[in-house]
């Protein structure tokens, strides 16, 4: 039977992470969860979620929300309660995946099999590739940057002890940059079959 | 003058504190304590006399505080020890009940009473949440009937959401019948001197008049929700049998016994003269002896956070009261209703509910119990009433927002980890009517019965 592998993958905003989370999961032929997540807890649950989108990866507002014994009326901490529990079921099956941010590496650190990436970028790359993908102008694209670099910074910081994005929270820094797609890759496939030996 | 700055300082710092969260509330009341004892008590008034007030060490020695063999003015001042040992006891004994399965057992052996069809369970769940909630802490209710009434669903094939919403606004409203149902309500008995059975012929009566519109409010909002997809037909074989969910029989029929007795005691303790601390501690030594095997896991599992919130709270109430600056609060709201008991109850009773609808209800009460002896005695008004409104204000406001009461988040956090989030919007719109409507009957009830 194949080992089991985990992949978390955090990622700066323009740094091309999902587009090598998803290079892992087709290289390991490993299922990647990102936006999906949402989708697959809906099938299992046998509830409906589209409506509830908006709060995938979103920080709590301490103002309106209120804990009680552990338990929050944060809808945003209850996503993500209830997607942490999802993963770990997964993880306790044996199950491997690719898993983006959603601070899979803080929650899933203690499975042996799982190895933590965190992916950035130069700036300049990082404001190129956005303005490409999403036609958009400069400044469109760094103030798309900067919202969702904070956005994620926020939701990941407002969870966890260890800080977004800090390496030592990592197995693995890499800046796609130097490298590209897919040098990193290359790179990181190389770590992974190397830790998995 | 300085003290009573600083007080108020010290007061606004914890409330805000505890509703950023940024602390946990145990560990902000207690340092606000801290700082009332050396910055009010000590550096402001230079009084030892504070202090030991406010701690209140010694009634804890006093028979009255035991048992009471006449009328009792009760003791509003410094930490109530009366309700730390009482909720302690309740804690311990409800933990024991938990241990054995009694509640998810009560939930379906009535969910199998009324065949599992979904509006008869919808309105006995309701009943059975007011009826709990009145002797048992709200949280410990909701966890249950909230598990049972989603594990029901999925097998029934029905939304829970709103059988939970009703089932939370049923525990926050049987929380205002009795005494023992709410904190705000303990520490209101305990500081005023009212016993159980003023409470349930008080506030239970107008409980049980607003239970009657609950039911029709909330049948009349979700009954095509519920009943939607149809009627269900129930295969008994899928769903689990009432006694596979006790877990420990013999310890499950002393459980009855002991909540039984507590219950008698509670009813009756007006009359043996047992005092709510003597209630607590025997029942918590009940469970603890009879569960010997596993008295250290109840011990652990007792809520400790919201005691010492208790204890760190009445001292930070106490350095308001100290100060005077209850008593300029109470002549403020004495001075707006000029007088005028109708407003007076009016303000009290919507102030509360407002209040509690965003933050805890506890510290609010607390704060709330000198200010009204202080305008029973300066106008004139009868004290129970002002304590009926403010316990009716305090225990319904708290349904209206997800973050006014514990069994709010408790309920809603535990839908929300099965997949059916609760949004504040949604919550609000369900609840924030009902509400009003129960605000708005307790105060016509108050004025109908009381001036």
């Amino acid at each position: 039977m194949e080992k089991q592998l985990i992949i978390s993958v955090g990622r700066e905003y323009g740094s091309g992470g999902h587009e090598i989370a998803e290079r892992l999961s087709t290289h390991y032929g490993i299922q990647l969860l990102d936006h999906n997540l949402l989708d697959e807890i809906a099938a299992k649950k046998n509830v409906k979620m589209d409506h509830l989108r908006t709060l995938d990866e979103k920080h709590k507002n301490p103002l309106s929300s209120r804990t009680v014994r552990g338990y929050s009326s944060s809808p945003e901490e209850n996503m993500l309660y209830l997607q942490f529990d999802y993963l770990r079921d997964k993880a306790d099956a044996g199950e491997s995946f690719v898993i983006v941010g959603r601070c899979s590496e803080t929650i899933l650190k203690q499975y042996e099999n799982m190895i933590s990436i965190f992916v950035l970028a130069d700036r300049d790359k990082r404001i190129e590739r956005i303005m490409r993908l999403y036609h958009l102008t400069e400044s469109e694209a760094v103030k798309k940057i900067r919202e969702k670099d904070t956005n994620r910074r926020r939701y990941h910081n407002s969870f966890c002890v260890g800080k977004w994005g800090d390496c030592r929270n990592y197995d693995v820094s890499l800046n796609s940059s130097k490298l590209g797609i897919d040098g990193s890759v290359k790179l990181l496939t190389d770590y992974i079959d190397r830790r998995r030996q | 003058m300085l003290a009573q700055v600083v007080a108020v300082i010290i007061f606004i710092a914890m409330f805000l504190f505890i509703v950023t969260e940024i602390v946990e509330r145990h560990v902000v009341s207690l340092v606000c304590a801290l700082l009332t004892v050396i910055f009010v008590f000590g550096l402001g008034m230079h009084s030892m006399t504070a202090v030991i007030e406010t701690l209140n060490i010694k009634s804890i020695f006093m028979t009255e505080f035991w048992y009471l063999s006449g009328e009792t003015s009760g003791n509003s001042s410094g930490i109530n020890w009366e309700t730390i040992l009482f909720i302690f006891g309740m804690m311990v004994m409800v933990e024991g009940m938990a241990r054995v399965g009694f509640f998810r057992w009560l939930c379906m052996r009535i969910a199998r009473l009324v065949h599992y069809q979904i509006i008869p369970l919808f309105v006995t769940f309701m009943i059975l949440s007011t009826i709990l909630a009145m002797f048992i802490d709200s949280i410990t209710v909701i966890l249950f009937l909230a598990a049972v009434t989603i594990e029901l669903s999925q097998l029934l094939k029905f939304n829970p959401i709103p059988m939970i919403l009703s089932e939370i606004f049923c525990a926050n409203l049987g929380g205002s019948a009795t005494m023992c149902g709410d904190p705000p309500n303990i520490i209101i008995g305990t500081s005023l001197g009212y016993s159980f059975t003023d409470f349930v012929t008080n506030t239970g009566v107008i409980a049980g008049v607003c239970l009657i519109a609950v039911l029709a409010y909330f049948y009349l909002l979700f009954r095509k929700e519920l009943l939607a997809g149809g009627p269900k037909t129930v295969d008994y074989d899928s769903l689990p049998s009432p006694e596979s969910t006790i877990t420990d029989k013999k310890g499950f029929a002393v459980s009855c016994v002991i909540f039984a007795a507590a219950i008698v005691l509670l009813i009756t303790h007006a009359q043996t003269g047992l005092t709510v601390s003597t209630i607590g501690s025997l029942v918590a030594v009940a469970t603890l002896v009879t569960s010997w095997k596993y008295a250290i896991l109840l011990l652990k599992k007792v809520d400790y956070k919201t005691l010492l919130f208790f204890i760190g709270l009445f001292v930070v109430i106490g350095g308001l009261e100290q100060t005077g600056i209850l008593e300029i609060m109470a002549g403020f709201i004495g001075r707006i209703s000029g007088g005028n008991v109708m407003v007076m109850i009016a303000i009290i009773i919507w102030l509360s509910a407002i209040s509690s609808a965003f933050v805890d209800n506890i510290p609010f009460a607390t704060t709330m119990i000198p200010i009204i002896k202080s305008l029973s005695a300066t106008y004139g008004v009868d004290l129970s009433m002002l304590a009926w409104t403010l316990a009716m204000g305090t225990d319904i406001g708290g349904s209206a927002t997800p973050i006014g009461a514990s069994a709010n988040v408790v309920g809603i956090a535990t839908a929300s980890r099965e997949g059916y989030v609760i949004k504040w919007g949604l919550y609000c719109k369900k609840m924030m009517p009902a509400t009003v409507i129960v605000v708005l009957i307790s105060m016509l009830l108050i004025y109908f019965r009381y001036l």
